[in-house]
């Protein structure tokens, strides 16, 4: 039987985590699996709103948990209240529930669209839960109103822009792009900062600004938009998918001085692959409501059972207020819709299972790269589980071409920044409010980057300090 | 024959072949059994070019791990400390902290980087024309670390006697197109004097053609620069060659004028297809640019070629771009001859 303990900090800080590994050992030894076939993980979720029981099972390279090798999963944190004996023999049975979804890769799981459904409806969710997406974030407001970042990085622009200049090689139109504009204050406050210190710049290089928003959402962009009106002849808001940015902004090819991106990749699609004694797997995963989540659903909203899955399939392909206007004896109002909608997220469960990956190349990361790309940090080191991170590659690698020679990508996000964090620690996906969260597998990135030619930095954001947002930089190198 | 086709050096390199030369870099393969995979690829390149009708061929630059170090670790008194590499493309970091070793007063003993033998490889593989194209000694100096010259120009013109000594060899072991690669050149403009008194180091007393490409760079097909052509002239009327072969079909045709202007009565090596990216350009849009071109220089000083090196297109998509150029000029050369084209192919 092997053991991972990952979350080693924690085993040393938390009395309660070490007291919990005797007992998890005795009910695993009390459970009727072949041990000699038995993985156990110990997790610590940090998440509270998450896709797991405390104990799950996981079959490996099997359809089910009858005769295959199996992986017991347990979370430190919420298995000590629990009678584990009972919870283990339960992960190690046919799960039951009601299944949302058949088995799929985590990329092409129904929690994204939750996830896109929450930013398209933002404003639905905000007045059924009284508070601004904002203020669900830790320390109540995003980072992107911060001005020291900001003006740090304006002035970078001046000194590369002068250089160009004096070369007579910069551009008549300088544009940035900031991707994922949230509410517009990362943008307002950027474009306020940049009029002040172009002033005392003396170089007009505000005239010369195109500034472009770019959202998947084309109601967060009519609000980013409003946010930033008194820049308007300089601003221009489109909707772009942020995994395929090229698509839209193809035109930009080359010439983006900056790209900014905040908060937007630990917030798109992600399969997950793992190495297990040497075999290459993908996680598979199928969302799913326990039996008794589902009953309780089912008598809140008051409609059947076997229903049930058909009129949540409908509320993430038309919304809550279409939902509410379709179904208005069910759910009269939109406020309804969206409290049927926050019951089903907040019971929402992943389960999961290992396939076997029939080379690394039989897989593909995005549209142009194949799971080769993968091999250095899969392979050759050990039983390792990552993120793929396929949504932020996906965005990154169409980002760079966008960059002038001298142009970068700046990006605050979640990011591993090793990949051997992945053996330490619990990295997602959690629930965030009313989206899912990741973090993004920041070797994959650096290394998908540089065999483009582009070298990636990670530093801690320095404008608050403790916070877990790191910084990417991406930049030409050679 | 007018508007004979060219490539600029290098040629695809498939993606298994990338990760064989990783392989050879971290150790895990040996350089015989890499030597022998690079035959079989320039084998392979040189056959690719004749089957797509291009007229004048190279090796593909197969061998090289990169523009730079392919030559940087073969000089004597170019200190390379790391030569292992994550990945082959990878720059090494390379440094001199003394001038470079004098050179031997025979010249067979001086060409240390034996390009004459990568040519002699190609040169029995086919019976077209060959043209043979290494790194100029301004581009090698800017990865090199120089901790031994005072005067930074001391440097790129003892890399550039180097280079002339193995341009020696060369020539007599038959090559007569001889190539000089600047690619780092439109990024220092205000070099371009040095640049070229480098370039006429090279070539001095040899006796081949001698074309030079500038280009915007091509590392992971992208540019690293940008701007126009205009810092070349007047000074690259000095340089002893006998063409000069630009990229146009990514930067647009506007550049043209600066040979007018500029009065350049030699032989230009205009590009026409963008190797940046995978689209491939259809025959009548090479054509129209060739037409564009003979407003400027008269079709018996104009060589056809792509903009730069075709190794980061797909193998096939290399092949169709090499095809429809070479369909363009079909199709120019029979409105010039009053003819039409032998064949019209579909690209």
């Amino acid at each position: 039987m092997d053991v991972d303990l990952r979350p080693v900090r924690k085993l040393r800080e938390s009395a309660a985590a070490r007291s919990a590994l005797g007992p998890i050992i005795e009910a695993v030894c009390a459970s009727p699996a072949d041990l000699s076939r038995l993985r156990l993980v110990c997790d610590w979720i940090q998440y509270k709103q998450n896709f797991r029981e405390p104990v799950v099972g996981r079959p490996i390279g099997g359809p089910d948990l009858r005769g295959t090798d199996t992986e017991i999963a347990v979370d430190l944190r919420r298995c000590t209240d629990i009678d584990l004996e009972a919870a283990i023999k339960r992960a190690l049975e046919d799960p039951g529930g009601l299944a949302l979804e058949p088995w799929v890769p985590g990329r092409d799981s129904c929690i994204w669209r939750f996830n896109a459904l929450y930013w398209q409806a933002l404003s639905d969710w905000e007045r059924a839960t009284g508070q601004e997406y904002e203020q669900s974030l830790p320390g109540g407001e995003s980072d992107a109103r911060n001005t020291e970042a900001a003006r740090e990085l304006i002035l970078e622009l001046f000194r590369i822009w002068d250089e160009l200049n004096a070369r007579r090689a910069l551009p008549d139109e300088l544009y940035v792009l900031e991707l994922g504009v949230g509410n517009g204050n990362q943008a307002r406050t950027w474009l306020d900062e940049f009029v002040q210190l172009d002033r005392r710049h003396g170089r007009d290089y505000y005239r010369r600004l195109r500034y472009l928003m770019g959202d998947y959402s084309p109601h967060v962009l009519e609000r980013a938009r409003k946010a930033v009106e008194h820049h308007s002849e300089r601003v221009s808001a489109l909707v772009v998918d942020a995994t395929r940015p090229g698509i839209t902004l193809g035109f930009l090819n080359n010439k983006a001085f900056l790209v900014y991106i905040s908060n937007v990749y630990d917030n798109l699609p992600t399969d997950e692959l793992a190495c297990i004694h040497g075999r290459t797997y993908q996680v598979q995963t199928q969302a799913f409501l326990a039996d008794d989540d589902a009953d309780h659903i089912v008598g809140q909203f008051g409609t059947d059972r076997p229903a049930l899955a058909k009129v949540i399939d409908r509320l993430l392909r038309i919304g809550p207020e279409l939902l509410s206007e379709s179904a208005p004896g069910q759910f009269p109002d939109t406020r309804t819709a969206v409290g049927f909608w926050r019951a089903v997220w907040e019971a929402l469960r992943l389960r999961e299972r290992y396939v076997p990956l029939e080379g690394l190349d039989s897989y593909q990361v995005t549209a142009e790269l194949t799971g080769e790309i993968l091999r250095p940090l899969i392979e050759g080191d050990g039983d390792v589980r990552m993120h793929v991170s396929n949504g932020a590659l996906s965005s990154l690698t169409g980002t760079l071409p966008l960059l002038h020679p001298f142009g970068r990508v700046q990006c605050h996000d979640l990011f591993l920044t090793g990949s051997r964090q992945y053996r330490t620690g619990f990295y997602g996906p959690g629930k965030y409010d009313g989206s899912v969260v990741n973090w993004v597998n920041g070797p994959l990135l650096q290394l998908v980057a540089s065999r483009r030619g582009f070298g990636v930095q990670f530093t801690p954001f320095r404008q608050r300090p403790g916070s877990n947002i790191t910084t990417l930089t991406a930049q030409a190198r050679d | 024959m007018i508007l004979p086709t060219t490539v600029v050096g290098s040629y695809s390199v498939p993606e298994w072949l990338e990760r064989l030369k990783t392989e050879y870099y971290q150790r895990r393969i040996s350089a015989q059994h890499l030597a022998e995979i690079h035959e079989v690829a320039i084998k392979a390149a040189v056959k690719d070019q004749e089957l797509a009708g291009i007229d004048i061929v190279s090796d593909g630059e197969l061998r090289r791990d990169n523009d730079v170090d392919y030559f940087l670790a073969r000089i004597p008194g170019v200190h390379i400390p790391q030569r292992a590499k994550t990945d082959y493309f990878d720059y090494y970091d390379a440094e001199v902290t003394r001038p470079l070793p004098e050179l031997p007063d025979d010249p067979g003993q001086s060409a240390t980087l034996d390009l004459a033998a990568d040519f002699r490889f190609t040169r029995q593989l086919t019976q077209r024309p060959v043209k043979f194209s290494f790194t100029g000694p301004f581009s090698l100096s800017r990865r090199i670390r120089d901790g031994a010259y005072s005067r930074p120009g001391d440097l790129v013109r003892a890399l550039a006697r180097r280079l002339n000594a193995e341009a020696r060899q060369l020539a007599e072991a038959g090559a007569d197109f001889l190539q000089i690669d600047e690619p780092f050149l439109a990024g220092y403009p205000e070099q371009i004097e040095l640049a070229v008194e480098a370039v006429n180091l090279v070539t001095e007393n040899v006796n081949a053609t001698w074309a030079l490409h500038v280009c915007y760079g091509n590392r992971y097909a992208r540019p690293s620069w940008e701007g126009h052509y205009d810092f070349l002239f007047p000074a690259v009327k000095a340089a002893r060659v006998d063409q000069i072969v630009l990229e146009f079909a990514r930067k647009g045709l506007d550049d043209l004028r600066l040979i007018g202007q500029h009065g350049w009565d030699k032989w230009l090596g205009f590009g026409v297809i963008d190797v940046k990216r995978p689209e491939v350009e259809p025959a009548e849009l090479v054509a129209s640019r060739i037409r564009r071109a003979l407003e400027y220089v008269p079709a018996d000083r104009l060589m056809i070629n792509p903009d730069c090196g075709l190794r980061h297109l797909a193998p096939e998509v290399a092949r169709q771009k090499l095809r429809a150029m070479v369909a363009g000029v079909a199709i120019v050369r029979a409105g010039l001859e009053g003819t039409e084209p032998a064949e019209k192919e579909s690209t």
